[in-house]
């Protein structure tokens, strides 16, 4: 992945503390918002990082995860089979900063030896992602600002069988 | 049998999406296509997030951040690709299909989408919707504009914001 290193190197070499590499972990239907959380930790499980995420929005991470394939290619699928038809990778999805319970999220694509960013929601920066196996990153000031205790003993306290399950 | 539409295909009719309709029994939308003489209606069911997709285009409503076809439109946009134009294709046992038609640099694709998603993406390029002529001559329901006449008649619950 040479476009991911030299992103990678790119990024470290202005500030070495700014971003972790995150794997999502699950989805988590939160019955209190009636919404759902796409769960996302380092490597060393270390940070955690949850968002808020509708119900279609949760589906199409969803149905990435368990690499369900539709019978009609969803939003994301179109998306995806776009940027290929046209040469385009998705070299990174950065999960930048979150603003009075906003996250916002930023897609970098490598397009005729070009790199783009652009702007987008993190579920739909997620979903795609994960379709294109495209490593996802999160800034320290994201992971920062949430992890409150309280929110992680909620989480821990789930049952396994809450993840990874959408309800439909 | 409507007149063949006079168009630049002789087999393409093009379509204005006239409105969304909430099936309240299922958690659907019906969008609601018309040919420009009004003198053909093509209804086509789709999920509450799609038709919410399609409603939010049609209303012009800016959302404070991209939803997925501005992400789309974003991409296109990005690398210079222009959404020339959408087709309803086929419609087979009452699942309709789409083709999205992309240009850059003179090089044309057509991609394969659901027919919301086509919609979805076409409000937001500005561009033509098309159907072609057999499906519409296959639309399922016989006395489908008397029905969607009624459903107009009956107060529709206005929809969620």
């Amino acid at each position: 992945m040479p476009y991911c290193r030299r992103f990678l190197l790119r990024v470290w070499k202005d500030n070495p503390a700014v971003i972790t590499q995150m794997r999502v972990k699950g989805l988590i239907f939160d019955p209190y918002n009636n919404a759902y959380i796409v769960v996302l930790r380092d490597e060393e499980n270390s940070d955690m990082l949850p968002i808020w995420v509708g119900k279609s929005e949760a589906s199409a991470i969803g149905l990435a995860l368990e690499s369900v394939t539709a019978p009609r290619p969803m939003t994301h699928d179109l998306m995806k089979s776009f940027l290929e038809t046209f040469d385009a990778k998705i070299i990174s999805v950065v999960i930048t900063d979150l603003n009075e319970n906003t996250y916002f999220a930023t897609i970098h694509l490598m397009y005729e030896d070009s790199e783009y960013t652009v702007d987008s929601r993190p579920s739909d920066a997620i979903a795609l992602a994960l379709r294109t196996s495209a490593p996802i990153f999160a800034s320290e000031k994201v992971i920062k600002k949430q992890s409150s205790e309280e929110l992680e003993q909620w989480l821990e306290n789930l049952k396994p069988e809450d993840f990874g399950k959408l309800d439909t | 049998m409507e007149p063949v539409t006079q168009n630049q295909s002789p087999e393409l009719v093009a379509l204005t999406v006239k409105q969304i309709l909430e099936d309240g029994n299922t958690d659907t939308r019906i969008v609601v296509l018309k040919s420009d003489d009004a003198s053909v209606t093509l209804p086509i069911w789709v999920g509450s997030a799609e038709g919410n997709a399609i409603r939010l285009a049609m209303e012009r409503v800016v959302t404070p951040r991209p939803m997925s076809h501005d992400l789309i439109r974003s991409f296109a946009d990005h690398l210079g690709v222009r959404i020339e134009r959408v087709v309803i294709t086929d419609v087979k046992s009452s699942t309709y299909y789409a083709s999205v038609a992309f240009a850059s640099k003179g090089v044309h694709r057509t991609l394969d989408a659901r027919p919301s998603d086509a919609i979805a993406l076409a409000l937001r390029a500005n561009c033509p919707i098309y159907a072609t002529q057999d499906v519409l001559n296959r639309r399922t329901a016989v006395h489908l504009d008397a029905w969607i006449n009624k459903l107009d008649a009956k107060n529709i619950e206005p929809q969620q914001a």
